[in-house]
């Protein structure tokens, strides 16, 4: 069980721990990753060396890319 | 009075509910390109092309799988991140900026696909007391900017 914190330094020290935790959760979360969900919403993994990984990555990064482009055309 | 969501509007419906998507087009079962958030048909048509061969890749990589084919994609690469999600009739990809939340745009597609094919209307909510009388908890049921679960088997009448 969590030790409950009682004084106002202790208290900052556990949201300085949770906001900590949060960014690393945030930045865990934009790491170049690729995800598939069953029709039950059951997510899956595809593992970096998995078969066919480069070439889904390679096909996100196009479309990001394109749209990319397309903006900086518009300006 | 409510208005049909056609194919074509499909994708820009996407983009109105979600400040987090760029671009997105729809594609028919058969990969064809039905509907897109872009004017311009070439961009529409080669973003149409990358969204395909992305679930075909994303097919090929899991066809060892002893799992239902995937419904949804999730890509996360370091100038964005693209969600895709598919029917038997659809597959709806969108473009998205970096700090979309996964979610939420996952929620999204499968909202507006949902209503694509016929449930009702995803409604903004509004704030509380504007262009309405007293709030109820029937208003506030009707307010909900929620489609009904349980689309696929069940009847839709509330329990």
């Amino acid at each position: 069980m969590k030790d409950r914190r009682k004084g106002p330094i202790s208290r900052a020290a556990g949201l300085a721990e949770n906001m900590a935790a949060t960014v690393r959760r945030m930045q865990r979360e934009r790491e170049p990753r690729v995800i598939v969900y069953d029709p039950s919403g059951y997510a899956r993994l595809l593992q970096p060396e998995a078969r066919g990984h480069a070439r889904v990555m390679e096909l996100a990064e196009d479309m990001v890319a394109h749209v990319s482009t397309e903006g900086e055309e518009a300006r | 009075m409510v208005e049909t969501l056609t194919p074509e509007r499909t994708p820009a419906r996407l983009c109105e509910l979600s400040a987090d998507a760029r671009a997105a087009v729809l594609l028919d079962a058969a990969g064809s390109l039905a509907g897109a958030s872009d004017d311009d048909p070439a961009r529409a048509r080669a973003l149409g092309e990358l969204a395909r061969e992305l679930f075909e890749a994303v097919d090929k990589a899991t066809r060892d799988w002893e799992v239902e084919p995937p419904q949804q994609v999730e890509v996360q690469v370091p100038g964005g991140a693209v969600f895709a999600s598919r029917t038997p009739r659809w597959t709806l990809a969108v473009v998205a900026r970096r700090a979309a939340l996964s979610s939420l745009m996952l929620w999204d597609l499968r909202a507006v696909l949902g209503e694509l094919d016929g449930a009702p209307p995803i409604r903004r909510a509004r704030p509380a007391g504007i262009g309405r009388g007293p709030a109820t908890d029937e208003q506030a049921a009707v307010d909900l900017p929620l489609p009904e679960l349980g689309g696929d088997g069940g009847d839709g009448e509330p329990r």
